[in-house]
């Protein structure tokens, strides 16, 4: 008897134990890829479903993720002066950092896939999995030691009121990981900003840091390496090491400019990613590989990345030209080196359903994003950083950057009927029914 | 170049660091009312701009010359205020109905009632308000009436956006038409704090 049949087997009435069959379909159509055709909500007219297409994004992510669990171990070991080069002490930064994301992940997707199955059992719908993504997302833009209780209740916030409530997946008008991060970041503020959230592990006593006690977790693989002979965590409580700040290049920029960033973080270090941080956003080569995936699986649209670019381009070379403190004149090459930029081209702008949906409506948005986001970052002395924000804001109007990218056709083709009223009457028929 | 960067700055501050719906929560009614289309959104925010652009300066004028104790009567009249603001907004409102029922009887037709309540549009009254508290000079005035004017404008574009954008998606019933123009709403506010906080003229003291 083969998987198909067996899943056939056991699957349970709709009727009786609406539930049950829920959970059911969840993974049935895991396994496979439905025959049947869709009734209601997005769907793509493929054999790239809407849970191939999820999972594209999630596969693009995974080198992002790797290099974030090990580099959240890695910042905390070298703010404490011990296994100060890259790959020292191996097993104990990933163990570390597992231990760190692990959590987040686990509470990320039990309590968004919680309330999407709640509300696909409530409503009688198979489960929309657009959290598969949001899921993934939201653990990577995260500071390592983020509350869990904070996390949940950010996740429950952005998952009912900016998607269920528009009518869930695919109807949401900003992007949900980003909704989540925003609700932390202004109700939470001190959680998520600052010069102390971004490495794990190191408390602030007085005006002194230093490292955490470790815990009982600690203590067990503790007994597991010692019985290898490698280097262990010991009791914790470390002095850190001299000169640690545990700032990230941006704040260093917003007050000293590039001099103040180079000082502590080469160029190097800052593209290959081993800096404090959010815990993904940092391998800038490992994010272009994931955004290369998605161009090339046509998930994630080219135009904005591009439009995004050059807006920042443009954006960072008009604040260059006005210059009024040291943070204006970074040149705006370097910009890129800093921030999270990357990240939100790849994996935020580009998500299609907050994004603009017109060819030429997906260049301004991009282009727009590039332009605030510079604006956000360097000008606003709230924030440190600006494209989360950005992104928000222009998620707002990618809605009405598409109704008039539309109205334009529309008067496009009615002034070409009319320059030649008798063959393109007959040609385009249907010229007078608006498109949207 | 004084005079054109305050200008621009208030215009700026008032548009989109500090937006009149957005960020103080003024001129809600017509906000959450005539946002279903694009259309008729359009018109009504052309409506606010150019009678929030009027009556600043014109506010100003009372308020400087009539009002004040250095004005032509000598005395304090600060009281009058409130009444000789509505009276500027009110037939302001009156002219602009007049222009728009003459020009575009159909757009007349479809604003219906909320022409002529941008009399009470809070956020016109709080411009001029604001506009005393802050101690605008008579430019100042024009740029912040202007300003307020186009951030009422973006925000209701924006929302008549989004509204026809979701007219088809399977929103829960209880939360249909206006329920859900309050949620959008406050997920705007989110997005618009971005900008909050940015304070052009400090940035251009720093040079």
């Amino acid at each position: 008897m083969g998987l198909l049949q067996f899943l056939h087997k056991i699957e349970p009435d709709k009727k009786k134990s609406p539930f049950l069959h829920t959970l059911f379909d969840g993974f049935f159509t895991f396994a496979y890829a439905p025959n049947t055709v869709t009734k209601s909500g997005t769907h793509i007219k493929d054999g790239m479903d809407l849970k191939r297409t999820m999972f594209m994004v999630v596969i693009a992510l995974q080198l992002a993720y790797l290099f974030g669990t090990y580099n959240i171990g890695h910042q905390h070991f070298s703010a404490l002066g011990m296994h100060e080069s890259f790959l020292s002490g191996f097993h104990l930064k990933i163990t570390y950092g597992l231990m760190k994301l692990l959590p987040l992940f686990i509470v990320s997707n039990v309590v968004g896939l919680g309330i999407e199955f709640i509300y696909a059992a409530k409503k009688g719908h198979p489960i929309e999995e657009g959290y598969l993504v949001s899921g993934a997302l939201i653990p990577l833009i995260m500071p390592p030691d983020l509350p869990l209780w904070i996390l949940a209740l950010s996740i429950i916030f952005a998952v009912i009121v900016g998607k269920e409530a528009f009518g869930g997946t695919g109807m949401n008008i900003m992007n949900i990981a980003l909704l989540s991060r925003v609700f932390i970041f202004f109700a939470y503020p001190t959680y998520i900003s600052g010069d102390e959230v971004w490495v794990s592990g190191i408390i602030k006593e007085g005006t002194e840091y230093m490292g955490a006690s470790y815990g009982m977790i600690h203590g067990v693989f503790d007994w597991v390496f010692s019985s290898f002979g490698w280097s262990t965590f010991g009791e914790g409580g470390m002095a850190v090491a001299d000169g640690y700040t545990g700032a990230t290049p941006l704040g260093l920029a917003a007050k000293g400019g590039w001099e103040a960033v180079t000082e502590v973080y080469s160029p190097a270090q800052m593209w290959w990613g081993a800096i404090p941080g959010s815990i993904g956003e940092m391998p800038k080569l490992f994010i272009l590989a994931g955004a290369l995936l998605l161009i090339i699986t046509k998930i994630a649209s080219w135009r904005i990345m591009l439009s995004m670019v050059l807006g920042a381009a443009v954006g960072g070379m008009l604040i260059n030209a006005w210059g009024a403190n040291p943070f204006m004149e970074v040149h705006w090459l370097y910009h890129f080196y800093m921030g999270s930029f990357f990240f939100a081209m790849a994996f935020m702008a580009t998500d299609p359903v907050t994004a603009a949906r017109t060819e030429i409506g997906k260049w301004i948005y991009g282009f727009l994003i590039g332009i605030v986001g510079m604006v956000i970052r360097v000008l606003n002395p709230a924030y440190p950083e600006g494209w989360m924000l950005a992104i928000l804001f222009m998620n707002v109007f990618a809605p009405l950057i598409d109704y008039y990218v539309l109205e334009a056709n529309v008067a496009r083709r009615l002034a070409r009927v009319k320059a030649k009223p008798d063959t393109a009457m007959e040609a385009e028929p249907q010229l007078s029914v608006s498109e949207h | 170049m004084l005079l054109l960067d305050s200008f621009i700055n208030i215009f700026l501050k008032a548009a989109f660091f500090e937006n009149m719906v957005l960020a103080y929560f003024l001129g809600m009614c017509s906000f959450l009312a005539v946002s279903k289309s694009v259309k008729t959104a359009f018109g009504l925010g052309l409506a606010v701009i150019f009678v929030l652009g009027f009556t600043m300066p014109i506010n100003w004028l009372i308020t400087t010359y009539l009002l004040s104790d250095t004005g032509i009567f000598g005395m304090d009249l600060t009281f009058l205020r409130f009444i000789l603001f509505i009276a500027v907004i009110a037939s302001m409102v009156q002219l602009v109905e007049m222009v728009i029922e003459k020009f575009s009887p159909s757009l007349y037709n479809s604003l219906g009632i909320f022409l002529p309540l941008i009399t009470v549009n809070c956020a016109i009254l709080g411009g001029s308000l604001f506009m005393v508290a802050r101690e605008y000079n008579f430019s100042e005035s024009v740029a912040f009436g202007l300003g307020g004017g186009f951030g009422w404008f973006l925000a209701i574009l924006a929302l008549a956006a989004i509204r026809e954008k979701i007219r088809y998606s399977a929103i829960p019933a209880p939360l249909r038409g206006l329920g859900m123009a309050f949620i959008i709403t406050g997920l705007m506010g989110v997005a618009f704090m971005s900008l909050m906080g940015i304070d052009p003229s400090a940035l251009a003291g720093a040079k």
